[in-house]
């Protein structure tokens, strides 16, 4: 109940978006920017990048709000621009997300990968995440933190869901390392 | 498959989001919006402006209409120029927005504080990028950058706190932790490249030396 009443406030705003109503946007600027912006900084790594793709996404978001169809949630279409708007501004500084060698690349187990750790810290591994190369850390972020399945990520990267489940147990593996090293504890 | 990792962060994804766009953000999208325009049209009025015989004056609405909004607009830039003028360039790391005056009443000495660091950022910033980074052979610079954006976004959080928490003390004591915090992280960076260019320097003397021994 307390979802779809939560959806109708939403989509009263939407609607006077939709009339080109400032305040109504700002209103939804406000909910969502915050959230939004993390998403684009966790793919793009780079704080003004992530800006001007924050204020892309924005943009393009109201001009095409006639083409939102509310079936999904307001933030869930918003953020698929945003994700899909970041991984373009990422594929311009770099061709291919996931290497073509790496694709082919067969995971070699699915053992559950060493995390031998008990104490995680939110800050450590978010600080960890920032230093991956950019195809494990979009991936990763993409999975465990936009709640993307491997068959989504694979939409979106044009890579197969086999890959994107590989690509991930290894960016997993390089995580747990790169928390290891001794001087990242500082 | 159990995967500790992706149930750890699930059940802490609100801590993940620590980043903040700068508040002036909205403006620039704002900018680039088409603008909310009433599409019926309205037949051609026409407004006469007299006083007396010496002076009197008259345009269609669509002329009275363009008119005020150069007005407005003439006005709007020379608030905004004046404004821009007494604002000095650190001005990043204020607020610009409307707030001001609340936060003025709330904690007076903030202008004062914000004056302080921000002038010491500013010098660490142009000592800092005194050095080229490339040829350093330092790839750290992004990280740090990301470490000063993040400690930014939490600034502009905590300020936003000023303005309804009843303890005013601890925030502001939390947003000076801050700014000192900003400037342990650019100290620390410029040790780190004064020794590097140390190590260099001798090695190159080093050589120049035995080139001319031998």
């Amino acid at each position: 109940m307390e979802t779809s009443t939560y959806q109708d406030v939403n989509q009263q705003v939407v609607e006077r978006c939709k009339g080109g109503d400032n305040r109504a946007q700002y209103e939804l600027y406000k909910l969502y920017s915050k959230a939004m912006f993390n998403v684009s900084m966790r793919i793009i790594n780079d704080y003004a990048e992530a800006e001007d793709v924050l204020q892309e996404a924005f943009i393009s978001a109201f001009k095409n709000l006639g083409s939102y169809k509310s079936e999904a949630s307001f933030g869930s279409w918003l953020k698929k621009i945003v994700i899909n708007a970041s991984i373009n501004a990422i594929r311009k500084r770099r061709s291919e997300l996931v290497p073509r060698d790496e694709r082919l690349m067969v995971d070699v187990a699915d053992e559950p990968t060493d995390d031998g750790h008990t104490e995680w810290q939110v800050d450590n591994i978010r600080r960890a995440i920032q230093k991956l190369p950019d195809g494990y850390r979009v991936v990763l972020s993409l999975y465990l933190l936009e709640g993307y399945d491997h068959a989504e990520i694979g939409e979106v990267l044009g890579i197969t869901e086999s890959t994107s489940k590989s690509q991930y147990s290894r960016a997993k593996k390089k995580l747990m390392e790169i928390m290891r090293e001794p001087q990242f504890a500082a | 498959m159990e995967d500790r990792l992706k149930d750890f962060v699930s059940g802490h994804r609100e801590d993940f989001d620590v980043y903040e766009p700068r508040p002036e953000l909205w403006q620039q999208i704002c900018q680039e919006l088409p603008e909310n325009k009433p599409a019926t049209r309205q037949e051609t009025k026409v407004i006469k402006f007299s006083f007396g015989d010496s002076f009197s004056f008259s345009g269609d609405l669509v002329f009275m209409r363009v008119a005020a909004a150069v007005l407005l607009l003439l006005g709007c830039g020379l608030t905004l120029w004046v404004a821009k003028q007494s604002v000095s360039e650190g001005a990043y790391y204020a607020a610009t927005s409307n707030t001001q005056p609340a936060l003025q009443a709330i904690a007076p000495e903030l202008n004062d504080i914000e004056a302080y660091y921000v002038n010491q950022l500013e010098t660490k910033k142009e000592a800092l990028s005194e050095y080229d980074m490339k040829v350093l052979g330092l790839d750290e610079q992004k990280e740090i950058d990301l470490e000063l954006a993040r400690l930014d976004s939490s600034y502009h959080q905590l300020k936003k706190q000023l303005l309804t928490t009843p303890n005013t003390e601890k925030v502001m004591n939390a947003m000076i932790r801050n700014l000192q915090i900003r400037i342990e992280v650019m100290n620390r960076q410029l040790e780190v490249l004064q020794k590097i260019e140390q190590l260099q320097n001798q090695t190159t003397q080093e050589r120049l030396k035995n080139e001319t021994n031998v």
